[in-house]
């Protein structure tokens, strides 16, 4: 088994005890405690603010629900965020992938489906070729998808909506419950799950966070960084897939104006969640909060009825206030 | 370094020769140098990193119009000194002085100020910007608030000729320039600040034969014009041609200084090796035996940079490459793995050959590199010890989808405490240990991917002492499980001390491969430094 042995150290279990290791998880904790805190002072705040219409189950799953679109896609762009990535393109492909699915299954749920996330994970495939293979960088790569993207899909919808009121399956997904729960919110909550553990448990997660945090040394480790970088634009598209079928069952239409400024929000969820934009430090986890946090936010003031040009002064501040605390701890 | 008491008595100036050196310093040759103060003088000079003296007493005086060679091998402290004399690099002890008067420590642009101009290896010029506008960086040429272009461009072609070089055109892109006319440009540069000492590092290294001959022309010019130069220099032919003296350094110290250009190339060599090293290597076992040829390098070839390069390493056998830095070892390395793509030439694992340029089949080939640059390729600086070890090896933690941490961790814990590594928490950040304990990381990344080709590219560098000690076990303990190990190394007591068999290379070519009875260091060396350029 091991080539060499010295049997004197060996079976070294390891039981932490020294204190700079232990320093060194408890800064870690700490730096992801700091989101969390922030969630619960703002619960606390809205139930300060108004008792009794912010801490109702309701509400909150409505909060839920509301961040469902966005929370799937910043799932995606966490792991491309993670590789040192950006992708900038997710809302035009949300409303490409909309219009293409709704060309294909404008009378049935399945194809609608189908055709939506089969057409986001095509337009990542892009992505990434010309990221992993073209050499391009991501920002300008994914910018020229942007525009690319929107065209398609203003251009195959023939600029207007495609109703999909007939799609039963689809309109329960974005509109439904299940047991009194939101069926969005349920598919946010199993897109971010199943995110965590891709992360955090898979060789996948490793590789990806690997390629973005020392891509030499994950080459000389065997690690195949084209193959990886390739894959987290698709994963995006996958997401952006799955977001298109959310937000055209809440709509009931598939518009090829959907999905205006849905990178920004989600490239700030993802980067309050503390991943790093340079790459090789990722969370699902804070990603999530970070969903959630804005979602409270803009909750919290549509509560106490202040206009929409606080929301977007508040999304400014937070996203400056989560940086600089990064910024503290690096 | 052992019993190193830095000289911070009065140094005598001149010469200081210790530990029997074959060479006996001569008075300085006038050499038609202009008399009295020296231009530069170093006195005493001492720099300590974190578990590495670089500098261990430095004196040397450099006169006006005076070619003052530096030799030494790998290590010796020569880029340590040029550091401390353009004040980008405070030294411990000691001090710099120009024309008499010290350099205040650490203050680069005091010593631009005072007329030192120091041209690194790697040129720091501009390549998108014309050479006019190169040379006067920092200090532009201006008429009022606008940058006086003509002006700039007139003196550049003024100080162009005076090195010989009216053929360079001061509009031309620097980056359109052929590496010996960048060099003259570097110079030119250093003109525009009325340089009155000169240091170049190397500065033959990029440059062929002919190109050679022409950088002397101008560096006999500005010694003629009164300007001392420092050329620090591996290549002995070099010294011989251009130097008016020549000071060699070893381990950080001055072992001989004011030698005749006319030194022998044996005396040289003998002066630059001299000691006697003191680390331990551990002994081979006696009934070690070779077992089949694990590793065949056959006519490796990358365009610039290595020819023809063949070799065989067997099971359990250490070979070591050795050779001065630039001589294209580490890229070899990188072939092997596959990180570059060969234009010629194979390689072959256990008897099969590995696709060219492709690591990953390599490394499922049984091939693992511990790359010189430990920080930036080998190890996640952010990343804890479980994550930096297993990355190479986690399909072995696959339980269906998953990983299985648990395993993870105490395979790590277990090859990590194999390889004695302090601390062995496999949960401490990477960051957090010594830079031998770090190489262990490394090392034990491999240990776990039961790699069967090893190839370790200067594994002792920057670790202290009783660190390299340890990593030397730990290579000859794998060496005795079986492992093929291909050593890199400048630190020719390594090779001669630790390696089954040397390879030596110079200019990207195999010059010698020495059995262990006959690799000596003098004999690496010998062949390792690369025969006339440029003859006398």
């Amino acid at each position: 088994m091991s080539p060499t042995a010295t049997p004197a150290t060996m079976g070294a279990g390891g039981t932490p005890v020294d204190s700079p290791a232990a320093r060194a998880r408890r800064r870690i904790t700490l730096q992801e405690a700091a989101l969390p805190a922030v969630v619960v002072v703002l619960l606390v705040a809205g139930t300060l603010a108004d008792r009794d219409a912010f801490l109702t189950r309701d509400n909150l799953l409505t909060v839920l629900t509301q961040v469902s679109v966005t929370g799937v896609v910043a799932v995606g762009m966490t792991f491309v965020i993670a590789t040192g990535g950006i992708d900038l393109s997710v809302g035009s492909m949300l409303a490409a992938a909309s219009i293409a699915g709704g060309l294909v299954g404008e009378q049935q749920s399945a194809p609608f489906m189908l055709g939506a996330i089969g057409f986001g994970v095509l337009l990542g495939l892009v992505n990434g070729v010309a990221i992993a293979y073209g050499r391009i960088v991501p920002f300008i790569a994914t910018l020229a998808m942007f525009a690319g993207a929107r065209g398609l899909a203003l251009w195959m919808s023939d600029k207007t909506p495609i109703s999909l009121l007939r799609l039963d399956v689809v309109r329960e997904l974005g509109r439904g419950d299940v047991a009194s729960i939101p069926k969005a919110a349920l598919v946010f909550l199993a897109v971010a799950g199943g995110g965590w553990v891709l992360l955090n448990r898979t060789r996948y997660g490793r590789h990806v966070v690997a390629v973005g945090g020392n891509r030499e040394a994950a080459r000389m480790s065997g690690i195949r960084p084209t193959t990886v970088v390739l894959s987290v634009y698709v994963l995006s598209g996958l997401c952006v897939g799955i977001a298109a079928v959310l937000l055209s069952g809440r709509l009931g239409s598939a518009s090829p104006v959907s999905g205006n400024l849905l990178e920004l929000d989600a490239i700030a969820a993802v980067v309050i969640g503390g991943t790093s934009l340079a790459g090789g430090r990722a969370s699902v986890t804070g990603t999530f909060l970070g969903v959630i946090t804005f979602g409270l936010v803009f909750n919290i003031l549509n509560i106490l009825d202040m206009p929409t040009e606080l929301q977007q002064l508040s999304r400014g501040v937070i996203i400056l206030a989560a940086a600089a605390l990064q910024r503290r701890d690096r | 370094m052992t019993a190193a008491v830095p000289p911070n008595g009065a140094p005598s100036p001149g010469r200081r020769a210790d530990t029997g050196t074959a060479v006996a310093p001569a008075d300085r040759p006038a050499s038609g140098a202009v008399a009295g103060r020296p231009v530069l003088s170093v006195r005493g000079l001492v720099k300590d990193y974190p578990g590495v003296r670089a500098l261990d007493g430095v004196d040397f005086d450099v006169a006006a119009g005076q070619v003052h060679c530096v030799v030494g091998q790998n290590g010796a402290g020569k880029s340590t000194l040029i550091k401390c004399i353009a004040g980008v690099v405070v030294p411990t002890a000691g001090e710099v002085l120009v024309e008499g008067v010290p350099l205040p420590p650490g203050d680069p642009a005091a010593a631009l100020a005072r007329g030192i101009a120091t041209i690194y290896q790697e040129l720091d010029l501009v390549d998108d910007l014309p050479v006019a506008d190169n040379l006067f960086l920092g200090h532009e040429r201006r008429r009022g608030v606008l940058l006086d272009r003509p002006g700039s461009r007139r003196r550049a072609r003024e100080l162009l000729a005076r090195l010989g070089h009216a053929d360079i055109d001061p509009r031309r892109l620097v980056g359109e320039l052929r590496p010996a006319a960048k060099q003259v440009v570097s110079v030119a540069r250093a003109l525009t600040r009325d340089a009155r000492l000169l240091v170049m590092d190397e500065p033959s290294a990029v440059l062929d034969g002919h190109e050679i001959e022409a950088m002397f022309a101008v560096v006999r010019r500005l010694a003629a014009e009164g300007v001392g130069v420092v050329y620090i220099s591996h290549r002995l032919e070099e010294v011989a041609a251009v130097g008016d003296t020549i000071t060699v350094l070893r381990d950080g110290r001055t072992v001989a200084t004011g030698l005749p250009p006319s030194t022998g190339r044996a005396d040289l060599i003998a002066a630059m090796v001299g000691r006697q090293f003191t680390e331990v290597f551990p002994d081979r076992d006696p009934d070690h035996t070779l077992g089949p040829v694990m590793l065949a390098v056959d006519g490796l070839a990358r365009r610039g940079v290595v020819a023809d390069v063949s070799f065989e390493v067997r099971a359990g056998e250490v070979v070591g490459l050795g050779g001065l830095v630039g001589a294209g070892r580490t890229e070899v390395l990188r072939l092997i793995l596959g990180v570059d793509r060969p234009d010629a030439g194979t390689v072959t694992v256990d008897g099969k050959a590995l696709p060219p340029g492709r690591p990953s089949a390599a490394i499922r080939a049984g091939v693992g590199l511990a790359p010189e640059e430990r920080k930036s390729q080998g190890l996640w600086p952010g990343w804890d010890l479980v994550r930096n070890v297993s990355i190479a090896d986690l399909r072995r933690f696959r339980r269906h989808v998953l990983l299985d941490r648990r395993a993870e961790r105490r395979a790590v814990a277990d090859r990590l405490a194999d390889l004695r590594t302090v601390p062995a928490d496999p949960d401490r950040l990477v960051t957090e240990l010594s830079g031998g304990n770090q190489q262990k990381v490394v090392l034990a990344r491999w240990l776990l991917r039961q790699c069967r080709v090893l190839l370790l590219d200067e594994p002792t560098r920057g670790i202290d002492v009783s660190a390299k000690a340890e990593i030397y076990r730990a290579v000859r303990s794998l060496a005795d499980a079986g492992i093929a190990v291909v050593l890199v190394s400048s630190e020719l007591a390594e090779l001669a001390g630790l390696c089954d068999r040397v390879v030596v290379m110079a200019d990207g070519r195999v010059t010698a491969t020495l059995p262990a009875a006959e690799a000596t260091e003098a004999a690496i060396l010998a062949h390792a430094l690369p025969e006339g350029a440029a003859a006398p």
